[in-house]
């Protein structure tokens, strides 16, 4: 028991390595002077350590180039556009779909094949999106990532938080029924408070989903800077060609300073994460 | 306070009928309770008054008013869910104003009001906890507080004590009774525990796969029930239920069976019927000599002020319940006696032969 105990501990660990070591690497860069970054062989333990990928002479991000003086609109534009098209599909779309479907329309078979949709890879659609896009006159604005993030975004959600309100009991929801309460309110005011856990997953993931999406933001809003409309990824591929050198340092350093918000997003909402996909799962 | 009229009700979900054809007139301010096994369709009975349930069939009035198409809104009905169903996300106040809030009251009436009923039902100090930090009994209470805030005609409850433990239970059907006398609300009460309803109401009406199968006070129940089902279902331990046969031996009824023959005294032509025999276990003496039909006594149970003792005739066995502490082992032989008096017959059909209580 004991051995297998080792086993699976030095199992997971291998695995956690695994994932954490690109982090790791785009740290040390981010950190490294621009010798130790190019030396060969590979540097995994930095002898100096500097911060001036992130900040030296008035530069962000070792900027060299006049389309990376900073991340602010970039961040702006980001953070807009994923809180709106989080807020959008949990709220006004996966929330009431999810309800509609778990209390009226009681279909697994419909939940099912929202699951479904959401196993299609993106560039799919990407042609037709970019067309619709293009005809609403929505190329390079915030609204057209936006219809973009809440069609993607909204399937998952829906999938689940239908197994949220699946587990709100029903006597709760005759209760207030008795009490007086219309189906409107019984859905706002009871059942959409009893899933917060599961709203709380949704907005962590779709937010994290829509920070960093890079292929429709690429194709939608990709016009030189300043568009109206580019995401903080877009602003990282800014640094992988810049007069035909790769500016690793100040890549990584942006790397590392956009990925802050899903990283701390991540830990702080850890426990509802899990427990949001463990709890919240469809029976059937 | 209105009364509560049931015609004709019927009930199907799909092909399956729950309730067939029940008549009920249930009178303003009676504590009432529909008795029966799980299956026997009195949640559904109690859902269809609150409105949470379409009728199949037949009408239901709450006072004047015919309430079939109403919502349970509008029919002004209060309910107890067996599982208490208090919002987990509010506290015990919101709980119990949310009633008052969706019906546009002022905040202070609200206060009053919520404050008046918290007192009444004992809970004024849990007001600010959420329903997981208190106790089962409490979250009755609130329960109860919930339906009683806005001043309900009709006051529906669904085995609430089911989740209590036993010495919970005792107490709050004891709170319970006191309360409907005090507010002299209509209260529908269901359970499947006939001690709960004999202790509780004022009248009961018994169901059984979909019927009423008896309406009455909880004594006439118990002494005089109308067929087998309800017989053996009222009282605890059961009634002991015999199948054999009556037959005339001389000027005497006799009621006979392979094991046994008993001698029932002087009944009407009509008891000639009978198919089985119905006896409680009060209605039996056991003695280690004398006279009665000769049994061994099979398993003891003491219960202090008490003793149930099961004894075997042959293959029929009976119950009988004795005063005080008793001398006999499992084992011996005895002799049992019958109450003739108390001696119920039923027909083929179930149902009881009346000619048998009253000579």
């Amino acid at each position: 028991m004991k051995k297998f105990s080792i086993l699976v501990t030095l199992l997971l660990t291998l695995i956690s390595l695994t994932y954490l070591f690109p982090l790791y690497w785009t740290l040390i860069t981010a950190l490294k002077t621009g010798s130790e970054i190019f030396s060969r062989p590979p540097i995994f333990f930095p002898s100096q350590i500097t911060l001036s990928n992130f900040y030296s002479n008035g530069n962000i991000f070792g900027a060299v180039s006049e389309t990376a003086i900073g991340s602010v609109p970039w961040l702006v534009d980001s953070t807009l556009i994923a809180i709106l098209a989080t807020l959008v599909s949990t709220f006004l779309i996966a929330a009431p779909a999810a309800y509609s479907l778990v209390r009226y329309l009681r279909s697994v078979w419909l939940g099912r094949l929202i699951l479904f949709m959401t196993m299609i890879p993106e560039a799919v659609f990407v042609v037709p999106f970019f067309l619709m896009v293009a005809k609403m006159s929505l190329l390079n604005t915030w609204w057209g990532l936006i219809v973009v993030y809440i069609s993607f975004t909204a399937p998952f959600s829906t999938w689940l938080l239908m197994g949220f309100f699946n587990d709100v009991p029903k006597s709760v929801e005759e209760a207030a029924q008795i009490d007086g309460l219309s189906p409107y309110q019984i859905f706002y005011r009871v059942s959409l408070r009893l899933v917060t856990p599961g709203i709380i997953a949704a907005i962590i993931l779709n937010f994290i989903s829509c920070w960093n999406e890079l292929l429709y933001a690429l194709v939608i809003t990709y016009s030189p800077f300043p568009a109206g409309a580019q995401t903080v990824p877009l602003f990282l591929t800014s640094f992988i060609i810049i007069e035909k050198e790769f500016a690793w340092g100040g890549l990584a350093a942006a790397g590392i300073f956009t990925m802050l918000p899903t990283l701390i997003l991540g830990v702080y909402a850890q426990r509802y994460l899990v427990r949001g996909l463990t709890m919240g799962s469809v029976k059937g | 306070m209105s009364e509560v009229v049931i015609e004709n009700l019927t009930k199907k979900f799909g092909k399956t009928v729950v309730l067939d054809h029940v008549d009920l007139k249930i009178d303003a301010k009676e504590y009432f309770v529909l008795l029966g096994p799980s299956g026997s369709g009195k949640t559904t009975l109690l859902r269809l008054i609150a409105g949470l349930e379409d009728v199949t069939d037949g009408a239901i009035y709450i006072g004047e008013k015919k309430v079939n198409d109403l919502l349970p809104k509008e029919r002004n009905v209060a309910m107890v869910f067996q599982n208490y169903a208090l919002y987990p996300h509010l506290n015990v106040f919101d709980n119990i104003a949310l009633p008052l809030r969706v019906r546009g009251w002022s905040k202070e009436k609200i206060k009053q009001k919520v404050r008046d009923v918290s007192e009444t039902l004992h809970i004024q100090n849990l007001l600010e906890k959420r329903p997981k930090q208190i106790s089962g009994g409490e979250q009755q209470r609130a329960a109860l507080a919930r339906a009683l805030v806005r001043d309900p005609t009709v006051f529906l409850l669904d085995e609430p004590l089911s989740n209590l433990d036993a010495k919970l239970r005792v107490e709050a059907r004891a709170f319970l009774k006191k309360l409907q006398k005090e507010l002299g609300i209509t209260t529908i009460f269901v359970t499947h525990d006939q001690a709960e309803a004999t202790t509780m109401a004022t009248k009961i009406a018994v169901l059984n796969r979909g019927t009423v199968t008896q309406v009455d006070d909880p004594y006439a129940l118990y002494m005089k029930p109308n067929d087998i089902f309800t017989a053996g279902f009222v009282g605890s331990p059961a009634m002991n239920i015999v199948q054999g046969a009556v037959k005339r031996a001389d000027s005497e009824l006799q009621f006979s069976n392979e094991d046994l023959k008993l001698t029932l005294g002087n009944l009407t032509k009509d008891a000639e019927r009978g198919v089985s025999m119905g006896v409680r276990p009060e209605h039996l003496t056991l003695a280690k000599k004398g006279e009665g039909l000769d049994c061994i006594v099979s398993n003891v149970e003491p219960l202090g002020s008490i003793t149930y003792v099961t004894v075997n005739i042959g293959k029929t066995s009976f119950i009988v319940q004795l005063s005080g502490k008793l001398d006999l082992e499992a084992g011996t032989p005895a002799k049992i006696e019958f109450d003739k008096n108390n001696i119920l017959l039923f027909g083929d059909d179930g149902k009881r032969i009346d000619s048998t209580a009253t000579n």
